[in-house]
């Protein structure tokens, strides 16, 4: 693990780094300069909460998730090889073999458009199994949706199940898990930027004669999305200490949860600029919308995790 | 939890007791004895009883010797960090021997006398707090000073000079005391300067109940329970060494208070409202309503855990706990209230109709969750607190 000065002057160069990228691919490209994939080998913790805060708090497109599931899965990561994510709110693996022929459904980042193959997972989650496929077989079409600078591609794979392989029982989940987490760091950092700007534009929008950031009413709205992100760091901190794949769907569940309590507070505070596509707002709004069905919604991860509690009749701590 | 414990323990002789280790041995006691420790009276209990079972239970374990854990030897303890107490703590609620809400007074008191009295004092009267020999009262609250406590009034004068005087004389009035009708003393803030003088002229002191001119009417809660009092304060007169800190120092004192408060408490406030999930989950409906619910409220109790105890995690590091606290505040209150209202929707009818043993019980802690968005510092104020010095939003208006 890296020290806390470490790791505040790597957050500081992967922030600048992405703020100084020109979109998308260029994005990867200086991620990749910086180490990205090698970080990610030696200290997948510490890789994924710095790069994915980061593309959370500054609003970029990357496709590093496909790195983050696919190293999880056992494979080794490289730039041409994208993933096959489960379908939105869901978090199954996405394919099925039937007879010797695979079948998948799912969502993919924009590496889908520039890759040279797709790793699919099929089978279920206790019983998974990978199979690489070569992007001709893949049908992808660019999904606009909410957030069309997302980057999201929706998939469909028809290929031959003849060279798929056994997974580790636990990679799905462990690939779910570390998934959940990336994404509830962008989350957390969209959430903090969110924040800010809502903060900056309470204290300098003035009304009544004053800045609005005087009125109560104004501060207790930004009071209540401080704690959300708050407790959504904690939770992330948690899903780290006690790795596993139930600290991680509490995490992204808080995540979604924090999303919304931030996403309102804040638009209602920067009112009529936050409704315009002239402040920036509306762009994490957008992506946290967006990544929020990544691995399943916070309602959905919510249900699951009270139908387990009723069916064992026990409260975990 | 695992954590390395050698930090926290710098200020003791002796060496550093594993977390872990400490824990488990603390349960397999508890296991072994459990019928010793188990409540005396049939469920739900009146107040009374409450009190009592925290006595006997406090006076096994003092004799036993896990009390003493995580407090300073010069006050009769054992060392080590103040997790070991927390541990303990949450134990006990966990296990609802006693209610953590009683119990945990003694993390406000206790450490303020440790803090503040003249050390025979403390050495004297901090292991009779421990044990369950004695109770004691926080007099914080006024009438007219509930959330602006800067403004209290309660008055303090010397006999004579300030700085020589033998005996001061206090008159005035508390509420809100918990627990003052079965208290042996009282940690009581007065005003000693100029009626404006706010947070720079109080002063604590360390007050015997039974001194004459003390009167107590307690006040009779939304659940029945008589569990805070009012105070009345009528020419009574403190020895100039019961003095807790220095001469108008009584807002440190009062301010000392909170990293215990938003710690040990909180932690076993936490465990109790995972105790209380749990009896919830032994008998909520098999469907997808309740597993919505029931899962709410459990996501709401992992992130409380989960800043609860990075907190603890600082404290034990050596930080200066401070306004961000209040982050967990706000967290724990609306926990509790998520938890109690999951109760409410699940279990159709209890809190409102049922006279049943359980449906007393869920009543009563059902009323009691509606304060923990008021007491300790109200929703609001921890709001007021977040906008000025986390979020540095400036001043209001």
């Amino acid at each position: 693990m890296i020290d806390a000065a470490e790791r505040a002057a790597m957050e500081e160069t992967v922030r600048a780094a992405i703020a100084g990228a020109d979109g998308g691919a260029a994005i990867d490209e200086v991620l990749g300069k910086l180490g990205w994939l090698e970080m990610l080998a030696a200290e997948p913790p510490d890789a994924i909460d710095i790069v994915f805060s980061a593309l959370g708090a500054t609003g970029a497109t990357a496709t590093a998730l496909d790195d983050v599931v696919v190293s999880a899965l056992g494979t080794q990561p490289r730039a041409d090889l994208a993933v096959l994510l489960p379908r939105f709110a869901a978090w199954d693996p996405p394919g099925r073999i039937d007879a010797n022929d695979l079948l998948a459904r799912g969502l993919a980042t924009a590496r889908a458009a520039t890759a040279s193959d797709m790793l699919v997972v099929c089978g279920s989650a206790s019983e998974p199994w990978g199979v690489t496929v070569p992007m001709k077989d893949a049908e992808v079409e660019a999904v606009r949706g909410i957030d069309p600078d997302a980057g999201l591609r929706a998939v469909r794979v028809q290929g031959s199940a003849a060279v798929a392989t056994r997974l580790a029982p636990a990679a799905w989940q462990s690939a779910v898990a570390l998934g959940r987490r990336a994404v509830a760091h962008q989350i957390a950092g969209a959430s903090r930027a969110m924040l800010a700007l809502a903060r900056s534009h309470a204290l300098e929008r003035v009304q009544f004669g004053r800045p609005i950031a005087r009125f109560q009413a104004v501060r207790h709205r930004l009071a209540d999305a401080l704690v959300a992100v708050e407790a959504l760091e904690a939770s992330l901190g948690a899903a780290r200490e006690e790795a596993n794949p139930d600290t991680a769907a509490l995490a992204k569940a808080v995540a979604g949860r924090t999303a919304r309590t931030v996403a309102a507070h804040c638009q209602q505070v920067l009112a009529g600029i936050g409704f315009t596509t002239e402040h920036p707002f509306h762009r994490f709004l957008k992506r946290s919308i967006a990544l929020e069905g990544l691995f399943g919604s916070a309602d959905e991860i919510v249900l699951d995790v009270g139908r387990q509690l009723l069916a064992a009749r026990r409260v975990p701590r | 939890m695992r954590m390395a414990f050698s930090k926290d323990s710098m200020h003791d002789s002796r060496p550093a007791i594993d977390i872990a280790e400490y824990r488990a041995e603390l349960h397999r006691w508890l296991d072994a004895h459990h019928e010793e420790l188990a409540p005396r009276y049939s469920a739900p209990g009146t107040l009374d009883d409450h009190i009592a079972q925290m006595q006997r239970v406090k006076s096994i374990l003092f004799e036993a010797g896990w009390m003493q854990f995580g407090w300073p030897e010069r006050v009769g303890g054992r060392g080590g960090s103040p997790m070991l107490r927390t541990e303990l703590g949450a134990a006990i609620a966990g296990r609802d021997l006693t209610d953590p809400g009683l119990y945990s007074l003694i993390e406000v008191l206790a450490p303020t006398l440790i803090d503040f009295a003249p050390p025979e004092l403390a050495a004297e009267v901090v292991p009779r707090l421990l044990s369950g020999a004695e109770i004691w009262c926080q007099g914080f609250s006024e009438p007219d000073s509930g959330s602006d406590l800067a403004s209290l009034r309660c008055r303090a004068v010397p006999e004579g000079d300030a700085r020589t005087a033998s005996t001061w004389v206090i008159n005035g009035q508390k509420v809100w005391t918990s627990l003052a009708q079965y208290s042996d003393r009282c940690v009581l803030l007065t005003r000693t300067g100029p009626a404006d003088s706010r947070h720079r002229g109080i002063t604590a002191f360390f007050v015997d109940m039974d001194t004459p001119g003390i009167t107590v009417a307690p006040l009779e809660m939304i659940n029945g329970e008589q569990e805070f009092a009012e105070v009345y304060f009528d020419d009574v007169a403190v020895p100039a060494d019961r003095m807790l800190g220095e001469l108008n120092g009584g807002w440190a004192v009062a301010m000392s208070i909170l990293p215990y408060e938003r710690s040990s408490c909180f932690w076993q406030r936490i465990a109790y409202l995972y105790r209380r999930l749990q009896r919830l989950v032994d008998v909520a409906p098999d469907d997808d309503r309740a597993a919505e619910v029931v899962g709410n409220a459990f996501l709401q109790l992992h992130a409380l855990r989960a800043r609860s105890r990075a907190t603890q995690h600082r404290l034990a590091a050596g930080a200066t706990l401070g306004a961000e606290t209040s982050i967990d505040k706000v967290l724990v209150a609306t926990a509790e209230q998520t938890t109690y209202d999951a109760v409410r929707r699940l279990l159709s009818g209890i809190v409102e109709m049922d006279d049943s043993v359980a449906g007393e019980m869920w009543r009563s802690e059902y009323l009691y969750s509606r304060a923990s968005t008021i007491y300790g510092g109200t929703l609001e104020v921890q709001r007021d607190i977040i906008a000025r010095r986390l979020l540095e939003l400036g001043s209001a208006e």
